[in-house]
């Protein structure tokens, strides 16, 4: 098991070499550079000349990677230029824990809806509560982000006034366990928001996969010596109906850090995503490029752990 | 086994569940402690509106702006680039002049000046007795501080864009090459004198000395390329400045606190504490209706759709003005050669024209043949005015008096086929005047809607006339600005949409129109117009207003005539804020003005 985890991190370091090969290529190969679009009339397009020059920019991209690898591999990933030159990691840093915060918030009300209505729906299939939950998946999957996220604040914020309408925090003066609460407080529209989808999605899932394992030559045998539902729905359906989910947890590990842009931008709820695309449209190549590289980690290590899961869930799962 | 572990599992969610439930319950206090508030608020704003009249303005009370999206951070006037840093610094910072209603330079923190005869020197005179926010006095070394920091070898390299300030200056050039340790541009004469000392004649040297200060006893110590990622230019409480207000707190992204600035030279400013908070644009009209927020100022503003409604709002007032700007559509006249782009050099004799619209004959049918008024009325809910000349509206060397182009169908299809563009194929478009087929690629960015909207209106607009248009699919304004202006070699571009955002400083257009200035996009070659724009800045004729007036008069009907661009519109802007916020007194180009002298109704 350990060798296995050992071996699959050391695969990890020329896959992640390979993305910054490629997300740099990509990136220096779109039209433009982070001065492109500071078209002000007042300032000479010369300034901005020898800007580019002063950063290197105006260098062969091999050499523009060599620099930017050389100065990775020790930790340093460089300065923003459209922040004028706040280094990468402090940015990153700052929105990091938000994001990290919000998508647990989130995956915690997908798991604690989605799995107990989806083990609901499958033993009852076609009940009230089933069809409800159907139609609420469906509702959950076609309703947009920002639309639903827009009707929470209108309804809940603004005419309710029960949670905050945006930001993270009501401002720097609250400290301890009263910001804590207060974090709580502004995350939960944005949670129940970013939650939305694939609460709906495993719903659907855990239904079906709960609805098949009952049906499966096992269960009936389990049945048939006489044990009771519940030792059935517990000991044998959960585990196996479980295996799909985690396959599931562990992309969203991935997109989880990876943030959410929508839902950052209508609750004005500063964190990675946002961050991400600001950069790759300001064409910032060095948080384009440390982004992409943690994104890159995160999906990797989501997946890893799916693996172990696996093995915990499923004795028949063995690596070596 | 996994009975337990599931039960466990299940017990901490519901704990976790409970904790939430609770600080729901837990916060929620606090909105009922705000509610009664409010509550107050609205009705002593009644009960005060026919006292209010008598009563001046009282100390104390704060108040909430919101802007659309945060600042990058940089809190320096030196170093900063975006409007949203500019919301702070305009209360932080000050020049030694600012500009009134009718964008003349009035003393700010200078109270007198002189200028010598042939306008190469001014001598400013300063305020006594006026502090920086940590209590140290300002002096006449720190205006010479600041701008010998902008002229100082590093500054570009460092990240500062400012430069046009002092490139005029006497011995820019030498100090910035670092062949000379002082710079001559600025001395002190003594600490409440200053003098700057232009290269040549300079015609508004007023606009040159505006320039915020920064305190030199905080940045004399700190390397040039330090000096953007100091504390003193990012951490609350440590940007210092004179202004009213001084930047003492944030949440980054989120919020942006200022409070007053007890020492401030013009008197102790009424409001306490000013906050801005990061509001997301579909956010702000609902929370300036429920007194949330008291202002939205530049630059987002309320949007032009949303202006009916806000203006439905009992508690919200409403000023819109003309921006400073434009939006036009352009003509590509000319294209530059791969070598000179290759070269990123501007040399007018190796350009080569795009016969598409090389007739000014087919540009001006092109104008007559767009509804700009329909675009003002459909598109910005008539909140902006169509105008003809590309000058901002607001300054005394705009007319109006160049050629109109009022929408006319008619005139534009006597000028085509007087042009010799008929259809002559009878498939309902113009072929030129060889017979060939005629289409013009519109070309436009992403990110401004209206913008974005106005392409397909323009294409039919031109279609009704029988000019056959292929609108371009939108590119990102990256990509779209390498397409029209970084990389413009033949592309087949024949018409590009872009707006420009002007100074209020010097209505001077050579930034865009010169020939070889960069932003000529359309690479408009008419040498009358470069002898008009150099005219109307050369001394000593231009150093009378009213010969530049003249000056720009005939360059804007030049302009209006030769056609490089149609001027599509200018959007107004509009600020809301509360009522119960007073001594708002807004100047052409922004809202924040004497800032000190704000006040609300509703102070303790």
């Amino acid at each position: 098991m350990y060798k296995y985890i050992i071996r699959r991190i050391l695969v990890f370091i020329p896959m992640l070499f390979a993305l910054s090969v490629i997300v740099f290529a990509l990136a220096k190969a779109a039209p433009g550079d982070p001065f492109t679009t500071m078209l002000d009339p007042n300032v000479d397009r010369e300034v901005f000349e020898e800007r580019k020059e002063a950063l290197g920019l105006n260098d062969p991209v091999p050499v523009q990677y060599a620099r930017w690898i050389g100065s990775a591999v020790q930790g340093d990933f460089g300065e923003s230029i459209v922040y004028n030159g706040r280094p990468v990691m402090d940015l990153i840093q700052a929105r990091f824990w938000n994001t990290i915060y919000l998508g647990l918030v989130a995956l915690f009300f997908t798991i604690i809806v989605a799995i107990p209505i989806g083990i609901y729906s499958a033993r009852n299939p076609y009940s009230m509560l089933d069809y409800a939950a159907t139609g609420f998946g469906f509702i959950g999957l076609a309703i947009p982000n920002f639309f639903f996220g827009l009707l929470a604040i209108y309804f809940l914020s603004i005419k309710l006034g029960w949670f905050p309408p945006q930001g993270t925090v009501s401002g720097s003066e609250v400290s301890g366990f009263q910001e804590f609460v207060d974090r709580m407080h502004h995350m939960i529209l944005p949670g129940i928001t970013l939650g939305l989808a694939s609460t709906a999605t495993y719903m659907r899932y855990m239904r079906s996969e709960v609805l098949d394992v009952l049906g499966s030559d096992y269960i009936r045998t389990a049945k048939a010596k006489g044990m009771t539902d519940h030792n059935v729905l517990y000991k044998h359906t959960l585990r196996n109906a479980l295996i799909p989910i985690i396959t599931l947890m562990g992309f969203e590990f991935g997109v989880l850090v990876g943030g959410a842009v929508i839902t950052e931008r209508v609750f004005n709820y500063p964190g990675l995503g946002t961050l991400f695309l600001d950069a790759i449209i300001n064409r910032d190549y060095p948080i384009v490029m440390a982004l992409t590289l943690i994104f890159g980690v995160f999906i990797l290590v989501g997946n890893l752990l799916a693996d172990i899961f696996y093995s915990i869930v499923d004795p028949r799962i063995r690596y070596d | 086994m996994l009975n337990k572990k599931f039960w466990y599992l299940l017990l901490v969610l519901t704990i976790f569940a409970f904790l939430l439930v609770a600080c729901n319950s837990e916060s929620s206090d606090e909105p009922e402690d705000e509610d009664p508030d409010t509550e107050q608020e609205e009705e002593s704003n009644e009960d005060e509106e026919e006292e209010s009249e008598q009563e001046g303005p009282v100390a104390g009370g704060e108040i909430v702006g919101a802007m659309d999206t945060a600042p990058a951070g940089v809190f320096n006037p030196i170093f900063y680039q975006e409007a949203y840093e500019a919301n702070i610094l305009d209360f932080t910072h000050e020049g030694l002049v600012s500009q009134n209603d009718s964008l003349e330079f009035i003393p700010s923190l200078a109270h007198d000046w002189e200028i010598n005869e042939d306008q190469t020197e001014i001598t400013l005179y300063l305020e006594e007795g006026v502090t920086w926010h940590d209590g140290e006095d300002f002096t006449a070394d720190d205006v010479v501080f600041t701008y010998t920091t902008i002229a100082s070898p590093g500054y570009v390299e460092a990240g500062g864009i400012r430069t046009e300030y002092v490139t005029p200056l006497e011995g820019y050039e030498e100090f910035n090459a670092g062949e000379t340790e002082e710079f001559a541009g600025v001395t002190a004469e003594d600490d409440h004198t200053v003098t700057f000392h232009f290269a040549e004649p300079n015609v508004n040297p007023l606009y040159y000395v505006g320039f915020p200060i920064i305190p030199e006893h905080v940045f004399a110590d700190v390397a040039i390329e330090d000096m953007p990622t100091h504390e003193a230019t990012l951490d609350p409480g440590k940007v210092i400045g004179t202004g009213p207000f001084a930047f003492t707190d944030m949440v980054e992204r989120e919020e942006y606190v200022l409070t007053r600035h007890d020492d401030y030279w013009q008197g102790q400013p009424y409001l306490e504490k000013i906050t801005w908070q990061i509001v997301d644009q579909s956010v702000i009209t609902s929370l300036l209706e429920t007194g949330d927020i008291d202002f939205v100022a530049d630059p987002s503003g309320v949007p032009a759709a949303d202006y009916e409604m806000v203006e439905g709002y009992d508690n919200v007032e409403l000023i819109e003005q003309p921006d400073f700007g434009y939006q036009i559509m352009g003509f590509k006249l000319n294209y530059r050669t791969e070598e000179d782009v290759e070269a990123g050099t501007i040399d007018p004799d190796n350009w080569v024209e795009n016969p598409d619209v090389a007739d000014q004959q087919v540009r001006q049918a092109i104008a007559y043949a767009i509804d700009r008024q329909g675009l003002v009325d459909g598109l910005l809910y008539g909140r902006g005015s169509v105008i003809n000349a590309p000058i901002a509206q607001q300054f005394w060397a705009y007319t109006e008096d160049v050629p109109q182009y009022e929408h006319s169908t008619d005139e534009a299809e006597a000028l085509l086929d007087d042009a010799g563009y008929v259809d002559t194929d009878g498939d309902g478009f113009r072929e030129n005047p060889d017979g060939e087929e005629w289409v013009l690629e519109l070309a436009y960015p992403t990110g401004n809607q209206i913008r974005e909207r106005s392409a397909p209106v323009i294409q039919e607009n031109l279609e009704a006339v029988g000019i056959k248009v292929n609108l371009r699919q939108p590119k990102e304004m990256s990509a779209y600005v390498e397409d029209v202006m970084e990389n413009d070699v033949d592309n087949g571009v024949d018409l590009y949409l872009i707006g420009w955002s002007l100074g209020s400083g010097d209505p001077d257009p050579s930034g865009l129109w010169n020939i070889t200035a960069a932003y000529n996009m359309s690479r408009w070659n008419n040498p009358d117009s470069d002898e008009l724009i150099f005219k109307a800045l050369e001394a000593p004729d231009a150093f009378e207003q009213e010969f530049r007036k003249q000056t720009y008069q005939e360059w804007q009907e030049l302009f209006a005539t030769d056609l490089p661009a149609v001027l599509l519109y200018a959007q107004n802007k509009i600020y809301g804020f509360n009522e119960r916020l007073n001594g708002i007194d807004p100047l052409p180009y922004s809202m924040i003005n004497d800032p000190h002298l704000w006040w609300v109704d509703d102070a303790e």
